[in-house]
């Protein structure tokens, strides 16, 4: 019982990261229309960064923060190559950003080398019960939570929010009202960035990331916001925690190996399910 | 151009390309071969891409479905010809039953479904022990016709001549032919398309076949000339580069997908060779082909939407009128 309750809380904690990176797909996503492949990218520079920061002898916080900060730049100018152009059609700006990861790469190489890399997250534990939980965990848990109530408070009350959906829902109306729609497309970006970089900080002390994690990160947080349909944090929320979840304890019970097939399985058959059920005239209507 | 010159310059390019391994010496032997197998997935995936409208990012599946095939074929003695031949038809037999519900998706979905196609047959040849593991297939006998042995990279080079030209007849006389106008159409609008009586469903489905088959045969013949095949031979990072290719050649056009692969392989080649120097970090090679890969990507998207090939073309029409 207490090793079930262990995997549970762990994959809770991952699940608390793909959630993450899915939240900065979605805001990308629901502003713009693209789907971010560079979402994942923003994670694995703010882990690296934090961890040279700490190596360099920033404090913890500190060192953190610069991680999310130069994810937020990464953010912008992966925005401003994906739709700064006039005229970038959603499908362009997705190869776009697949171009920008592959040059990120090129990036990374030349700054961390190509091995993974770590560095350790809040020390100790919690014990519950007899289970003992790192205060890692509980953290990631704590800090998914707060952005999450964040974000929803942010696109629900505030005027901000409320522009960034409006250049999504309609990006003509929103520009005859007022709204600059490159501007939030921008802002949009940057946030994506910040929230990538909050998942790459928080996930980097429990499994060590190089330049190439990004593959799995961003297959795990694009099966969470498919969950939502890419628009929506609320089920990307439960999507991420449910693959977290599930991840977990197959890796605790079977086979490590098989922990990713999950993921990739379970977000192919809700993608298929999805699209049998929406006709497509539905979706050619731009 | 006319229809005298367009012959003329194809005569021209097979010869020329004919003569060449007579030529190379054999680093850059393997490399011409390297690349008319690339070639050969891409012309595929450039008719799946600009003709059925479809990105796979999850080409280099089918081009490792096709290598194991080959492989464990030929390691389990059945003559080379028979894996040669297997390896298009199990990658475009695995093309037709994945493709049925894969291809219910489109666009970034399609994109992600493919990619994650490509994770999980890697991983499962990560842990079948018949598909060797993680180490993969190794001493896969040479290529042979009867009492004819493949044993040269020269006798590879024209293999892989043959089996392009073969590829690049196929996918011309696809494009000319009427399903290949139903596949124009379908790319445009699949509504407008389906409702002038077009089965896109079925279409879509032959094309992505298609395009795996062609990837198979690639597979197959790279494994009997490498010898050697794993799970790490097929990363996504090759199905990456197979879009880039084909991004910049141009989407739909065979030339395009040939010129696209020659100018992106041969960049990198050549960047490899300054970063393989003395005195060089050893992280540089790895570093500048990334970057190549991802510079050209993003130009050719934001300012030559429609690829270097037919921009040229433009360019050449508009000079002459």
């Amino acid at each position: 019982m207490s090793d079930f309750l262990s995997y549970v809380l762990n994959g809770l904690a991952v699940g608390c990261g793909f959630a993450l990176l899915a939240s900065g797909l979605v805001t990308i996503h629901r502003v713009t229309g693209v789907v971010n492949f560079a979402q994942a990218m923003f994670a694995v520079v703010a882990g690296l960064t934090a961890g040279s920061a700490l190596g360099a002898g920033l404090p913890h916080g500190a060192a953190e923060l610069a991680g999310v900060a130069i994810a937020v730049i990464a953010g912008l100018l992966t925005g401003l190559a994906a739709v700064g152009r006039r005229g970038t059609t959603p499908q362009s700006a997705l190869i776009v950003t697949l171009g920008v990861g592959i040059l990120a790469y090129a990036v990374e190489i030349a700054i961390w080398g190509d091995q993974p890399r770590s560095f350790a997250g809040l020390p100790g534990s919690l014990e519950v019960g007899g289970v003992a939980i790192q205060w890692q965990y509980l953290l990631v848990i704590g800090v998914a939570a707060a952005v999450f109530a964040a974000l929803a408070l942010f696109f629900a009350r505030t005027d901000r929010g409320k522009a960034l959906t409006a250049c999504a829902s309609d990006p003509y109306g929103a520009r005859l009202v007022g709204i600059d729609v490159l501007r939030m497309s921008l802002i949009a970006f940057a946030l994506g960035g910040g929230l990538g970089g909050i998942a790459g900080v928080l996930v980097t002390p429990l499994q060590p990331i190089s330049f190439d994690s990004d593959v799995a990160l961003i297959v795990n947080g694009f099966a969470a916001a498919i969950m939502g349909g890419l628009n929506r944090p609320g089920p990307a929320l439960a999507g991420g925690l449910l693959l977290g979840v599930a991840e977990a304890l197959v890796a605790g019970y079977g086979n490590a190996a098989h922990q990713t097939e999950i993921a990739l399985v379970l977000m192919l058959a809700i993608m298929i399910w999805r699209a049998v059920r929406t006709p497509v005239v539905q979706e050619e209507t731009v | 151009m006319s229809r005298v010159t367009r012959r003329i310059a194809l005569g021209i390019g097979a010869a020329v390309t004919l003569a060449l391994p007579l030529v190379l010496d054999s680093g850059q032997l393997s490399i011409y071969i390297l690349l008319g197998l690339t070639a050969i997935v891409t012309v595929g995936l450039s008719m799946l891409m600009g003709y059925a409208g479809q990105v796979s990012l999850g080409q280099a599946a089918f081009y490792g479905i096709g290598a194991y095939t080959a492989g464990l074929l030929a390691l389990h003695g059945w003559p080379p010809l028979i894996g040669l031949v297997a390896a298009p038809l199990a990658a475009a037999l695995a093309a037709l039953v994945l493709g049925v519900p894969l291809l219910r998706l489109r666009g970034h979905h399609l994109a992600f479904a493919t990619l994650a196609m490509q994770l999980i047959l890697l991983s499962i040849a990560d842990n079948q022990a018949w598909m060797g593991g993680s180490i993969g297939l190794q001493g896969i006998p040479q290529l042979s016709l009867g009492s004819l042995e493949f044993d040269t990279d020269m006798s590879y080079a024209y293999v892989t001549w043959i089996a392009l030209a073969g590829v690049v007849l196929t996918a011309r006389n696809v494009i000319q032919s009427r399903p290949g106008r139903a596949l124009r159409a379908l790319a445009t609008s699949e509504v407008a398309a389906e409702s002038a009586g077009i089965p896109v469903g079925r279409y879509k489905l032959t094309v992505f076949a298609l395009s795996a088959g062609f990837a198979g045969l690639a597979g197959g013949i790279y494994a009997f000339y490498l010898g050697y095949v794993s799970p790490g031979s097929f990363p996504i990072l090759l199905s990456v580069g197979y879009v880039v290719m084909v991004v910049v050649g141009g989407l739909g056009t065979i030339w395009g997908a040939l010129a696209g692969t020659a100018a992106v392989t041969l960049l990198v080649q050549l960047l490899n060779q300054l970063g393989t120097r003395d005195g060089v970090p050893g992280w540089l090679p790895s570093v500048l082909s990334y970057a190549v890969y991802a510079v050209l990507l993003i130009a050719v998207v934001l300012y030559l939407p429609r690829g270097i090939v037919p921009a040229l073309v433009s360019l050449r029409r508009r000079a002459d009128s």
